[in-house]
This record gives C-alpha cells, sequence and structure tokens, in this order.
C-alpha cells in the first residue's frame, strides 16, 4: 500500500499539470495499478539538468560536470543519474572538452 | 554571414610569471586580430593543477578568450596556437549556436509559465465578468 502512496506523490511532484506534453524523459514508474504487490518500488529519478532547468551543459563548469562523473573519471550510464537523452548527450560532449583540458581525468591512476 | 563566437581556452606554462601569461594573451589576442576577429571578454583563471599532466607539467595557467570571428580566423589561430611555445594544451569550441538554442528554450519555458499562469489566474475573472 505504502508503495502506491509514494507513486501518487511522486507523480504529483513531477507534473503539476497534466497538460502541457513535457519534453523528455516520460518513461519508467509504469504498471501504477500492480504496484500494491511489488516489493521495491524505484523512486523515478529525475534529470538534474531538466529540474534546474539547465538549457548549456559548461564544460568550463567542473563543480556541476564532476557531480556525475565518479572519481574513477569514467562517464557513468544514464542510467545511474536518470540523465535524460539529451542532457547525456550533452553532458558527455562537456565531459570530452573539459578531458582534453585536464579539467577532468582520461582515467584515474 | 555573420560572424560566429567561440571560446578558445589554452593552457599556459606555469614556469612562465604573470607578466609573461598577460604577454601571451595578449599575442594570442593579437592572432585573432589580426584575422579579423574581435575580442569580447578575456578571463584569466589562474594557475590551477591539472587533472593528468600535460607535456610533463602537472600545474597550467588557464586563460580564457571569447571571441567572434569567421571560420578560417579559427583555423590560422589555432595553428598558431599550435606553434607557440608556452601554450601546452588548447581547445576551441563555438558557443554561438548553443547559446543561442538555449536562449530561446528560456524564452519559449517562460512564456510556457506565463500562460499556465494566465490559465489559472485569468481565467476564473473572466468567466466572472461574463456572468455579472
Amino acid at each position: 500500500m505504502s508503495s502506491q502512496t509514494t507513486n501518487g506523490d511522486s507523480r504529483g511532484i513531477g507534473r503539476p499539470s497534466g497538460r502541457s506534453g513535457g519534453g523528455a524523459g516520460s518513461k519508467g514508474g509504469g504498471g501504477k495499478d500492480a504496484g500494491g504487490k511489488r516489493y521495491f518500488f524505484r523512486r523515478r529519478k529525475v534529470c538534474k539538468f531538466c529540474a534546474d532547468k539547465i538549457d548549456y551543459v559548461d564544460y568550463k563548469d567542473v563543480k556541476l560536470i564532476s557531480q556525475f562523473v565518479p572519481e574513477r573519471g569514467k562517464i557513468l550510464p544514464r542510467r545511474m543519474f536518470g540523465t535524460c537523452a539529451e542532457h547525456q548527450r550533452k553532458l558527455t560532449e562537456a565531459v570530452n572538452r573539459a578531458r582534453h583540458l585536464a579539467l577532468l581525468p582520461y582515467a584515474a591512476d | 554571414m555573420s560572424d560566429r563566437i567561440y571560446e578558445i581556452l589554452f593552457i599556459a606554462d606555469p614556469n612562465l610569471g604573470e607578466p609573461e601569461v598577460d604577454a601571451l594573451a595578449a599575442q594570442v589576442q593579437g592572432f585573432v586580430e589580426k584575422d579579423g576577429g574581435k575580442l569580447q571578454r578575456m578571463e584569466k583563471w589562474g594557475k590551477k593543477r591539472l587533472a593528468y599532466d600535460v607535456r610533463r607539467h602537472r600545474e597550467g595557467y588557464y586563460v580564457l578568450l571569447v571571441v567572434e570571428g569567421t571560420g578560417p580566423m579559427v583555423k590560422e589561430v589555432e595553428r598558431r596556437l599550435k606553434v607557440t611555445d608556452g601554450v601546452i594544451r588548447y581547445l576551441t569550441v563555438r558557443v554561438d549556436e548553443e547559446l543561442r538554442k538555449a536562449e530561446r528554450r528560456k524564452a519559449q519555458r517562460a512564456l510556457a509559465e506565463e500562460k499556465r499562469r494566465s490559465r489559472a489566474g485569468h481565467a476564473p475573472a473572466r468567466d466572472a465578468e461574463v456572468q455579472a
């Protein structure tokens, strides 16, 4: 039961007015009626860039980018951070530029 | 075709002193202006630790130039950067299109917000007027 409440809550936060089509990442959280039986309900991750309305991922903004790149310096797959496809693409571009400028490591030692 | 906006970021040798880095930055600015470019702004980030060694340096002096110019200008500037001593790394990125896109996004978002607000706020008011 509790899982159903969380489900409802998160949807309420995510989309105040159901009218607008919404941009990216309308995936996930499927099967809300079957939710009662399921043990794991993973909270749907929302793309941080979408939430913060960052349109341009700047390679110079190391503080922002490094949140998405762990110590090892690898770019993690989308599913780890829940970034939408568009922003993941931009993030990758930014990381690669930052790497070239030695702002981020290619591979940690 | 109007000129494009580029960010040229280069890393200078950390063994250079402050005045030498300034001279280097001025030199790069000269490259830009020689080919009809215009400097919009310059930022000196100062000495920063590099994430990995570049030409045996652990540190570098970062300088960013935001520049207005053409494609051929960038080509020439990059060629010169490559042969300039004291520049250990550089990168040129065209930014005008991305920034314009971001700007448009922002405007669109503001518009949508406005619409939503007016739908929530003004619509009932209009109804009330009609009834009255």
